[in-house]
């Protein structure tokens, strides 16, 4: 990809993927698990960006979570908190104005 | 024991160190690595691992994601470790040239101890008093960041001028043949000086008249001063020819710097037994305090325009 679209991408990254985490995290979910269900869903992340913004998430109050040393491999298991929905929820609203702001343009102006 | 996970998980704490939380980040990634080896390869072995922490990153750069947001000065402060450091050099500056001329060491308590210093001295010590200034400005401004609070740092109106200081602009031909002509005077003055160091071991005579000629200044002073006068003229002719080339402010700094070496090589010459021509004795505190004040004006300008060119390079560097 050429570098100044990656540079783009990750910008416009950062917030889509605070979403995106706040969404998935409604059961409770580790990092891994949540790499692959992105992957899955048709979407990449950098893993080495996950942990940081969970960990942020966290720090704020908006994630919680918790160890489970039950199997062979610990894990790390994070959900969101009540918090978290209220962020979740102001968050998806500011989306949904940009896409049909978007959508509009788009459907107004043909040559973009 | 996985030694390839081990030397990279120790790399990425390496960078991480002074959070407390290190060991937990740790811990998780060293989770993620574990469980994606075994998903995507079948195993966890050396070979899957190594693939496995290329795919997840530069230790330096992971760490980098998890210190994103701690900033050392904030950028709206950036700008004053440049202003400050000036400010506080400046007045650093002034008093080493005072501590040369009065040949004294004085101190202001808690804030200043100037020892006593000639010219070579100050010229290592300088350096030294700018590092101790800049670091200085950047434990307040660290301070100032980490407080999180929204602090306007004072900063005086004449400021305005100098954050507004435009690059030079191209030069016109006019401007061009100024410095030519500037240039050629120069050379010429430093030809003229050459021809008569070299002849009579002084520059300073009362008359022209080569087959006699009477020195002003006594021969050890004569020629030492002579040196330094011709150093000063041959250095203005160098900056000239250099300003033909480049408009690049840097010439002026080192101009600015050579300026005042040279200045004050010449403040710190003994004043007594200096004339070898008659002068009357109370003509002598006059000439004496006359000289100083001209030298000392000339040396703050030239400080003036130095701080003003520093700025100007700093803040180019930060717009960078």
């Amino acid at each position: 990809m050429n570098p100044e679209i990656a540079n783009f991408e990750t910008e416009m990254n950062r917030g889509f993927l605070q979403i995106l985490v706040l969404a998935l995290l409604e059961e409770e979910m580790y990092g891994f698990s949540m790499v692959r269900t992105i992957r899955e869903l048709g979407y990449e992340v950098e893993e080495n960006t996950l942990y940081p913004l969970l960990r942020r998430l966290e720090k704020n109050g908006w994630v919680k979570s918790k160890w489970d040393l039950r199997e062979d491999r610990p894990r790390k298991f994070y959900v969101i908190t009540a918090s978290g929905r209220k962020l979740r929820h102001e968050l998806l609203g500011i989306w949904r104005k940009q896409d049909e702001v978007l959508k509009r343009i788009l459907k107004e102006k043909t040559h973009v | 024991m996985y030694k390839k996970l081990d030397a990279y998980l120790e790399e990425i704490s390496h960078f991480l160190s002074g959070r407390e939380e290190r060991e937990e980040i740790l811990a998780e990634i060293r989770s993620h690595i574990l469980e994606k080896a075994a998903q995507e390869f079948g195993e966890v072995t050396e070979e899957a691992l190594e693939k496995v922490i290329a795919a997840y990153g530069p230790a330096r750069r992971v760490a980098e994601k998890y210190l994103e947001g701690s900033l050392i000065i904030a950028p709206a402060y950036r700008r004053f470790l440049f202003r400050y450091t000036a400010l506080l050099f400046s007045i650093h500056f002034l008093f080493t040239v005072i501590a040369i001329i009065s040949k004294r060491s004085f101190i202001m308590f808690p804030f200043i101890y100037m020892p006593r210093l000639g010219v070579a001295e100050a010229i290592l010590y300088l350096p030294t008093a700018f590092l101790t200034d800049l670091g200085i400005v950047a434990i307040v401004l660290y301070f100032v960041t980490q407080s999180g609070k929204e602090i306007k740092l004072p900063w005086p109106r004449f400021a305005v001028d100098l954050e507004e200081m435009k690059a030079p602009a191209t030069k016109t031909l006019l401007k061009r043949v100024g410095i030519l002509v500037g240039m050629t005077v120069m050379l010429a003055l430093t030809g003229v000086a050459v021809w008569l160091y070299t002849k009579f071991q002084t520059i300073f005579l009362v008359n022209f008249n080569l087959e006699e000629a009477r020195p002003i200044l006594m021969p050890e002073p004569g020629r030492r001063i002579s040196l330094i006068i011709i150093a000063m003229f041959a250095a203005a002719t160098l900056s000239l020819f250099l300003k033909l080339l480049t408009s690049s402010r840097w010439v002026n700094v080192v101009s600015n710097c050579v300026s005042l070496t040279l200045i004050g090589l010449i403040l710190s010459q003994p004043f007594d037994n200096l004339f070898a021509i008659d002068v009357p004795e109370r003509l002598l505190p006059n000439i004496k305090h006359g000289l100083t004040v001209l030298l000392l004006f000339i040396a703050i300008m030239t400080t003036i325009d130095l701080i003003k060119n520093l700025v100007y390079l700093g803040r180019k560097k930060l717009a960078k």
